[in-house]
């Protein structure tokens, strides 16, 4: 045994997520380990930054919090440094390349870890960051995974939910990224209160059936990972998903609702490949198609009757 | 052969075994009232229906502990749990005589050659050798797989093997093929109706089985049961499960398996590591393909009535019947690679992948040290069913993937999806049944079933290509005509109606159920029509190719490392690590 206690917490990525992920398990009183290329001069206590991927591995709790083009070379350069014992969970919003694997795919994949989960839900970055109550879920198999993230997370002010199904949190959180760009769309359109409502429930019913078809529990997709998470949508000015939605509605162009987004908005290559899975499943895609209307620059009745005929 | 298997020990270590199991689950077991209610509820309903007298009395025993449980002292139950674990683990454990085994590993042929001429059975016991035709039968089943590298993985660890099920030939054909490839024998749970199989109950007896009453349904059976291949396994004796749980009713490849014996090398491999001696498990999947099924036409039949889904047990089907078995062995006999037992690449419980001296390699190749799945945050290992559940459910589904890939694709197999389309396309849109009543309705012109054939082989040979599956010889090699010869004279003579028909304007399609149980073997591929897709798994999924071989790793190089045992790399890679085989290649 060494000096000091090994730490219980690693987070590999310096975005928005990362260091709020970071400051919230560091609040916990967990050690933790923030793995970034960039400077934090606003981290002076709490996380520790490293540079190495070795050093940061020294954590048997693994938090991956990079975009998901990035993950599956952030994974590689890690899993050299790992072994079965890690637990890896992480928050990445997206479904890789055209066979839609989930994160915790590339995991298997990428590293020797087979505990893995991963975190959802309706909280914000902000909150996280700045400790104001919220609540978030935990997805893995194994309940080992929900301790330690419960152990590593819960604190008076943030609940920790947990779920086995933690491909359907997968799918919900990416397919709420997707389904978040129709509700700016449709607020922006001037949806009022009764329409939003009908067509986020709509939305979100027919996004359960296609998880359930790529092997999830239906029921995932209509819980906090799912419905709650895109609840969180309907007033936040901020999330780049609802912007862009909102821009599409002004009549911008793609390019231009994306420019003023400013964030990569990882909905825009996966609606039309979640289109394409549901039409390989035979299961309704009608949402999707309609989300890929807006997309394409089609016009609020045009969406708006693709959405009711669905 | 190996004769330091310690399974040529077991009767020394039987004793010992029995009271490790009884211990564990007496342990294990937090509340004896609740388990023997549990028991006797269960026992009570299995039994109620029976008139016979050996079952009326068991029930009686059953009812009368189920009023006197309430009234027990603690200590009186955990007494009568003792006793009850203590039965069935003794009924569990199989008799295993080593001179009886070194007879029967070697009595397929001889008893091949005896159900052909019943008469000589006599000459047989006395002299089995007398009637061996190894070479024969060298010819007619082929062995095929990495056999070099499991040769070398049972000296340094224990093997499950966790072959397909398709028949209750499988165990038999199953143990001669261990036998074929030079590995040790290896125990395994066979239900116990097969010991009352008049044919079969002659090897279940002492090829090392031991007896699963698969009629118990209650907890403290299974875990004595659970318990037991445990123990086995964290002793070293290699052992065969088929986690298919019983014989595939549709014809094709497992795609849901159950885990509970698989997952008791979880807590086998931990415990060896508890007590020091680390002894490490390797999973070694294995597909078994006939050109036909002993039994094909009474278990379609069955998964095709409804009334068939609650029917676990079939104790009068074609394997208790010998003159089934004779013309069966005598259809085998007639027809090259008729049966092939194909193993797959071995794996750690984990699902990682190993080398000849049992190292396991992560998905990347790197080397990773199995225990470190078993440590919590502390790095200590620690028994977890809770977790082992899981890793069992991870293993399962890439048992599943190795089925897909080994699957060997046969001419009946070929055929039989060929003319299943044709009637599909004759009845377009129709439900299975439908299209299931379309006997001997539709003739086929030789030359469009063949061109079918071939349409089919090209489409199964980019499969092969990218590692999805494998084609036997016949498929490989034959034309579309050869290959439906070959379906028409395999189907011919063994079942009990003509299959497929020769007629002089062409093929007429007859037993449509039996062609829908052979083109099931297809379906999980994609390549024939998939309406056997269990539940929660979606059809037609896609079989996923191997992983790319080992990339170097930055570890120092293993010895020897793309030695004999040559890592799966594309068909061909492992047509040349068949022909290591004791009778692979030809």
């Amino acid at each position: 045994m060494s000096a000091r206690p090994a730490p219980s917490v690693g987070v590999i990525g310096g975005g928005f997520w990362g260091v709020a992920l970071a400051l919230a398990a560091s609040r916990t009183g967990a050690e933790v380990l923030l793995f970034s290329r960039r400077e934090h001069p606003q981290i002076n206590d709490g996380p520790r930054i490293v540079r190495d991927h070795a050093e940061v591995a020294r954590a048997r709790l693994l938090v991956i919090a990079v975009p998901s083009n990035a993950a599956r070379t952030a994974l590689r350069a890690l899993g050299d440094h790992m072994d079965g014992s890690h637990l890896v969970i992480h928050g990445v919003r997206g479904l890789e390349g055209e066979a839609l694997k989930t994160v915790s795919d590339l995991v298997r994949e990428e590293t020797p870890a087979r505990r893995v989960g991963a975190l959802g839900g309706p909280i914000q970055e902000d909150e996280l960051r700045e400790g104001r109550p919220s609540a978030m879920v935990c997805g893995s198999r194994f309940p080992e995974v929900h301790a330690a993230v419960t152990a590593a997370f819960q604190s008076d002010g943030l609940r920790v939910y947990t779920t086995p199904d933690l491909q359907g949190l997968e799918w919900a959180s990416a397919l709420v990224g997707c389904l978040a760009v129709g509700v700016g769309f449709a607020e922006q359109a001037g949806a009022g209160p009764g329409l939003l409502a009908a067509l986020i429930s709509r939305a979100v019913d027919g996004a359960a059936r296609i998880a359930a078809a790529a092997g999830a529990e239906e029921r995932t997709m209509l819980g906090l990972g799912g419905y709650g998470d895109l609840l969180a949508s309907i007033r936040l000015e901020s999330r780049p998903e609802v912007i862009l939605g909102k821009a599409l509605a002004r009549g911008r162009t793609l390019d231009e609702a994306v420019a003023e987004a400013r964030l990569r908005v990882e909905a825009i290559p996966l609606i039309p490949r979640v289109v394409a899975f549901a039409r390989a499943r035979k299961v309704d895609g009608g949402v999707f198609e309609a989300l890929e209307t807006i997309l394409q620059g089609g016009a609020p009745r045009t969406v708006l009757d693709r959405m009711f005929a669905a | 052969m190996d004769s330091r298997a310690p399974i040529f020990g077991f009767n020394d270590a039987r004793d010992e075994i029995v009271r490790t199991v009884v211990d564990r689950v007496l342990g294990a077991t937090r509340d004896p009232l609740l388990a023997m209610n549990e028991a006797a509820y269960q026992e009570a309903k299995r039994l109620e229906g029976s008139r016979k007298p050996q079952d009326v009395r068991e029930l009686t025993e059953w009812q009368r502990l189920a009023r006197s449980l309430g009234r027990m002292h603690d200590a009186e139950r955990r007494r009568r749990l003792r006793e009850l674990a203590e039965e069935y683990a003794w009924d569990i454990a199989g008799n295993f005589d080593p001179r009886v085994y070194q007879l029967s590993s070697r009595l397929l042929p001889p008893v091949v050659s005896a159900l052909l001429a019943p008469r000589k059975l006599v000459t047989v016991v006395r002299d089995p050798r007398k009637l061996i035709s190894l070479e024969l039968l060298a010819d007619r089943v082929l062995v095929q797989g990495p056999l070099a590298k499991l040769r070398s993985l049972v000296q340094r660890g224990t093997a499950v093997y966790v072959p397909t099920h398709l028949s209750n030939m499988d165990s038999i054909v199953f143990g001669y093929a261990l036998e074929r490839a030079g590995l040790p024998p290896a125990t395994y749970g066979a239900g116990k109706n097969l010991f009352t199989n008049p044919v079969l109950s002659f090897f279940m007896h002492n090829l090392g089985a031991y007896r699963v009453d698969r009629r118990i349904r209650h907890n403290l059976y299974k875990d004595v049961l659970k318990t037991y291949s445990g123990v086995l396994l964290e002793r070293g004796y290699h052992s065969l499960f088929f986690p298919g749980g019983t014989r595939s009713r549709s014809g094709g490849i497992e795609r849901k398996l159950k885990l509970g014996l698989v997952g008791s090398a979880f807590e086998a491999y931990t415990r060896t590591l508890l007590s020091g001696r680390e002894r490490r498990i390797f999973f070694v999947p294995a597909t078994i393909n006939y050109l036909i099924t002993l039994e094909a036409e009474t278990l379609i039949a069955d998964f095709l009535s409804e009334a068939g889904k609650g029917r676990f047990i079939i104790e009068d089907d074609e394997s208790s019947r010998i003159g089934r078995i004779a013309s069966f062995l005598r259809k085998l006999l007639a027809m090259n690679a008729a049966v092939v037992i194909r193993f797959s690449e071995p794996l750690d419980p984990f699902g990682n992948r190993v080398d000849e001296l049992g190292r396991s390699f992560d998905a990347r190749g790197r080397e990773v040290d199995p225990a470190s799945y078993v440590k919590n945050q502390d790095g200590a290992a620690v028994v977890d069913a809770a977790r082992d559940v899981q890793y069992a459910r991870e293993l399962g589904e890439e048992i599943c993937r190795a089925y897909a890939r080994d699957t060997v694709v046969m001419a009946t197999h070929v055929v039989a999806a060929a003319s299943f389309a044709r009637l599909r396309s004759h009845a377009p849109a129709a439900d299975l049944f439908t299209v299931l009543r379309q006997r001997d309705v539709l003739t086929v012109p030789r030359d469009d079933l063949a061109a079918d054939v071939m349409a089919l082989c090209e489409r199964l040979r980019a499969l092969e290509q990218k590692g999805c599956i494998v084609l036997g010889e016949d498929v490989r090699l034959g034309s579309g005509g050869d290959i439906v010869e070959r379906a028409l004279r395999a189907f011919a003579g063994y079942h009990s109606s003509p299959v497929l028909d020769s007629r002089p304007d062409g093929i007429a399609i007859c037993d449509t159920n039996l062609l829908f149980y052979y083109q099931n073997r297809l379906a999980a591929h994609g390549v024939a029509w998939d309406v056997i897709a269990p539940p929660g798994v979606p059809s037609g999924l896609q079989v996923q190719p191997p992983l790319p071989p080992r990339p170097p790793s930055s570890l120092p190089p293993p010895l020897d490392d793309r030695g004999a045992a040559s890592s799966r790399g594309g068909a061909a890679g492992a047509r040349a690590g068949s022909m290591n085989g004791a009778g692979g290649g030809r």
